[in-house]
């Protein structure tokens, strides 16, 4: 059963988890009803009919006949909240019509997904201009590699002490070269590198430095091992195709304990949704990474603290973190992964492939600490923090300056908390954006 | 010097310019210093000293692991006292965004319950306390240890701070000017004496408004004592504070400053020789000679009203009815007919807020006069004990069903927290009901601005009848909103009372 904190974690945005909590009142829900695999109620809009609105429980999935394109929509986030309130207010009998078509619909979509599945992928139409078209590509990247790599030795021939913001600005024509050149990662890294010039110079050396060392690493693609030149081709911008992911890799079956779920607006209208798991018996962390346009939501949900049962695929990586995942069933409410060996495994995921963007890190027993800026403090240590303000003063308001377990991102510069948990065997206290 | 010193003279200049040391090396590991000497080869070049940065940066970034802190921690919250309320979700929509009387009704049953807020709405809580001062105490009330823990760490919430100490020695000193009036006030009860001295030694440091507001404290146990420290009061340089004296002197009707003012106003007031009656007359002096206070620039009263007007707010309304033999109603009607009536409905208005007495309030809100301010009712039935407000309530809404009027006075005439008594608020919703069938939704356009208010005062086992308001005929998505955010609250304030009968 969901808690209030993790049913407010799956709205979409902090204005439909308010919207939600508007629609509480069991009056404007004429039916309520469940049973263990779903919830559903007819909830009074300001039109004359009401909307219908279900949630598939082993999702959660959801869906409801109102016009909101938000996904989940208020509607389906204010029936698994007043659920979380209490249970015995919805009906137990049998769901109606409209709501076992849908699920039988789901059951049958997963079905048919499976068995894709094992059918295999697809061959292409014409293997050989496949592979033809694949071999231009790189010669495209390589020639740009070599292109970036001599703009970058002029540019500190020069001296970086001279850069003015006009300066940087020539910088994004090399960058829309490095796009045309079809390795928009490597365009994405130059733009971010532009990004904090004048902010302090060392960052920008390691930055243009990285550049190098992927350019190099384009070099002698040749010479690398297949994993690296894997690596290699998620650093272009040039990502796999998930079918493929699922067709050549080996599935990993484990108790996937969700560390973290992270929903950032990258674009107007492109929502990125980063999931952390962490294998209960693997001991292995992973990542579900996944983009919805124009506010349409997500297959399925994952909630922070819960464990599931699933077989996740990994991209091909010399340090495999990015996985997709075909289907999962809820286990149960987690206990947080122990062990101290964080920074380790950060280590370790740079030695084997620095450009790694972000990593997972459970930060243990720490306190929060503000002066000019957030930190959280543990063992005589501080990260500074990436977080918004009304989030650290909810978390700061749930935790009550008490030791705390923190997982969340670390981009190498700072951490950005997205899950709280008192103690271990607790379900989480506090989530990003939830407050 | 940091482990990228080694590199930045070269990089910032350009290495054509500066190669320094080559291959650089900084203050590093022996296998870092041997792996960025392998990058970067024999000879200085840009590309060269880009490969010896790119070593660093993947060593630190594999190396990072936070800076030390070496300060102490901050301490944890302390140890709560007081059991957490549940954390009911229509609640926490209340307290973020519902209508600022049921939240001080929210507040006010947590207090009465002797709970505290959850932990997850201290943020809210305090926000709201931030953006409306009438919500502070109630907020500080219930903040728990937790809560003032949270305030303590951010200016724009330390209002919150303090107010639990105990110590009206630590308050008085350092407090906020309300925690300096509420220490006064608790000081005045339990002994006047002391805290008459207390505000006596202070008031000549104080600035004018803070020298008003500790004086209104005095009205905590006044009495014949006070009337020194007052009388020198009236002679301050402020206004403010010369008005907050009389206010509290008007209670005061053996003192000498209700005296003087009996001693002007009586001479002018006589009776007439009539044939059936002796009727009163009251006449301001001919030359009333300088003005004081001035009359304003725009002021509608002439000279000699605008002096009987002063002269008549200084004495107590009690003392009219016992001159005159009449009634506070007949002292209206007399009044309304006579030459004088602006300044004298004025005068006993603004003497009726000073030190208000119920047989006025009465006959005021029964025959409101019509120079004296018609927006006043609903304050002046404010300050009616709540039953007498009530039964007047009762009065209308019997007589003339849910009018305009009694909508306008309801709200205002109920101060937060309380909540209107049952069988008020059934009537109320009778008559609702009767006004809903009379004219739809969509129509009344006056319904529709105080339905929402009036959802917030009726009493708590009305509530679950105001799920069920007939819609009628209208479909426009304004009232179906209208509706739910009826229902909304409704909902929500029916989560306070759980234990009510419906």
């Amino acid at each position: 059963m969901l808690t209030n904190e993790a049913v407010l974690a799956l709205a979409p945005d902090a204005a439909s988890a308010k919207a939600a909590r508007g629609l509480l009142a069991p009056a404007q829900w004429p039916l309520r009803g469940a049973d263990d695999r779903a919830v559903w109620g007819e909830c009074q809009g300001s039109g004359s009919k009401p909307y219908q609105t279900q949630v598939d429980l082993a999702g959660p999935a959801f869906r409801c006949t109102c016009p909101s394109r938000k996904f989940p929509c208020k509607h389906g986030l204010a029936l698994l909240l007043m659920r979380a309130q209490d249970g015995t207010a919805f009906a137990a009998g049998p769901p109606p019509a409209w709501v076992t078509e849908w699920l039988s619909s789901r059951a049958e979509r997963a079905q048919k997904q499976e068995a894709r599945a094992a059918a295999g992928p697809q061959a292409p139409a014409d293997p050989d201009a496949a592979a033809q078209r694949e071999a231009q590509r790189w010669q495209r990247i390589e020639a740009a590699g070599e292109d970036l790599s001599r703009w970058l030795a002029d540019l500190l021939s020069q001296g970086l002490g001279a850069l003015n913001p006009a300066a940087v600005a020539t910088w994004q024509t090399m960058a829309a070269r490095l796009v045309d050149a079809q390795a928009p990662g490597l365009a994405q890294r130059l733009r971010e590198a532009a990004a904090c010039v004048g902010e302090a110079h060392e960052r920008t050396l390691a930055r243009l430095a990285m550049l190098q060392l992927a350019c190099d690493g384009l070099a002698r693609r040749h010479a690398l091992p297949a994993a690296e030149q894997a690596d290699l081709r998620t650093l272009l911008g040039w990502p796999y195709e998930r079918a493929d992911v699922l067709a050549r890799g080996t599935p990993v079956s484990d108790h996937w304990c969700v560390l973290a779920v992270a929903q950032d607006e990258r674009e107007p209208r492109l929502t990125e949704r980063r999931v952390w798991l962490h294998g209960q018996r693997s001991g292995q962390r992973a990542l579900l990474l996944d983009h919805a346009f124009a506010g349409k939501g997500f297959e399925q949900s994952w909630v922070p603290g819960i464990t599931l049962d699933a077989a996740l695929v990994f991209y091909p990586s010399a340090a495999p973190l990015r996985a997709v995942c075909d289907s999962a069933t809820v286990r149960d409410i987690a206990s947080l992964p122990d062990g101290c060996d964080e920074w380790q495994r950060v280590a370790e995921r740079v030695a084997a492939n620095p450009f790694v963007p972000l990593h997972p890190v459970i930060w243990r027993d720490a306190v929060l600490v503000h002066d000019d800026g957030w930190q959280a403090v543990a063992g005589g240590r501080a990260l500074d923090l990436a977080i918004d303000p009304a989030d650290a003063w909810a978390l700061q308001a749930r935790g009550g300056g008490r030791p705390l377990h923190l997982a969340g991102e670390w981009d190498g510069q700072r951490f950005t908390p997205l899950t709280a948990w008192a103690a271990s065997a607790q379900p989480p206290l506090w989530q990003r954006g939830a407050s | 010097m940091t482990a990228w010193s080694a590199l930045m003279p070269a990089a910032l200049v350009g290495i054509d310019r500066h190669a320094g040391a080559w291959p650089p090396r900084g203050p590093w590991p022996e296998d870092v210093v041997a792996l960025a000497t392998q990058a970067a080869g024999p000879t200085p070049h840009a590309t060269g000293l880009l490969r010896a940065a790119a070593v660093l940066a993947v060593v630190q970034q594999a190396a990072a692991f936070g800076r030390p802190f070496v300060a102490t921690l901050p301490p944890h919250a302390g140890d709560e006292t007081l059991p957490a309320a549940a954390p009911e979700p229509l609640q926490a929509w209340l307290l973020r965004e519902g209508p600022v009387r049921t939240q001080q009704e929210l507040l006010a049953v947590v207090a009465r319950n002797g709970q505290r807020l959850p932990a997850a709405w201290l943020p809210a809580a305090l926000e709201l306390g931030r953006r409306h001062a009438a919500l502070r105490a109630p907020v500080a009330a219930v903040l728990g240890a937790r809560g003032a823990w949270l305030a303590a760490q951010r200016d724009d919430w330390r209002w919150a701070v303090g107010t639990d100490a105990p110590d009206l020695e630590q308050r008085w000193p350092d407090g906020t000017l309300e925690q300096r009036a509420d220490a006064l006030r608790r000081l005045r009860e339990l002994a006047p004496a002391a805290a008459r001295e207390r505000l006596a030694a202070a008031l000549p440091e104080l600035p004018a408004n803070e020298r008003a507001d500790l004086l209104a404290a005095l009205a905590v146990g006044l009495s014949g004592d006070d009337e020194a420290l007052l009388e020198q009061a009236l002679a301050d340089r402020s206004r403010d504070v010369r008005q907050a004296a009389a206010a509290l002197l008007l209670h005061l009707p053996a003192s000498a400053f209700v005296g003087r003012a009996i001693a002007r106003l009586q001479p002018l007031l006589s009776q007439e020789r009539a044939l059936l009656s002796r009727p009163w007359v009251i006449e301001p002096p001919a030359d009333v000679g300088p003005l004081d206070p001035p009359r304003p620039k725009h002021e509608p009263l002439g000279d000699r009203a605008w002096w009987l007007y002063q002269a008549a707010r200084q004495v107590p309304l009690a003392w009219w009815a016992r001159h005159t033999a009449l009634q506070p109603a007949e002292l209206l009607a007399w009044a309304a007919a006579g030459d004088w009536a602006e300044a004298l409905h004025r005068a006993w208005r603004d003497v009726l807020f000073m030190a208000p007495e119920p047989a006025w309030c009465s006959a005021f809100v029964r025959h409101w006069p019509a120079g004296a301010g018609r927006d006043d009712s609903a304050r002046v039935l404010a300050l009616l004990p709540l039953a007498e407000r009530e039964a007047h309530w009762q009065h209308a809404v019997a007589s003339e069903g849910l009018s305009d009027a009694l909508l306008a006075q309801l709200d205002a005439g109920c101060p937060p927290p309380q909540h209107l008594s049952l069988s008020l608020s059934q009537a109320l919703h009778a008559a609702l009901l009767q006004r809903l069938a009379a004219r739809p939704l969509s129509q009344d356009w006056l319904l529709r601005d105080a339905l929402l208010p009036l959802a917030g005062l009726l009493h708590p086992a009305v509530l679950p009848a105001l799920h069920a308001l007939p819609r009628g005929d209208d479909h426009s998505p304004s009232a179906g909103e209208l509706l739910h955010s009826v229902q909304r609250i409704a909902a929500a304030r029916a989560t306070l009372y759980p234990r009510t009968p419906s």
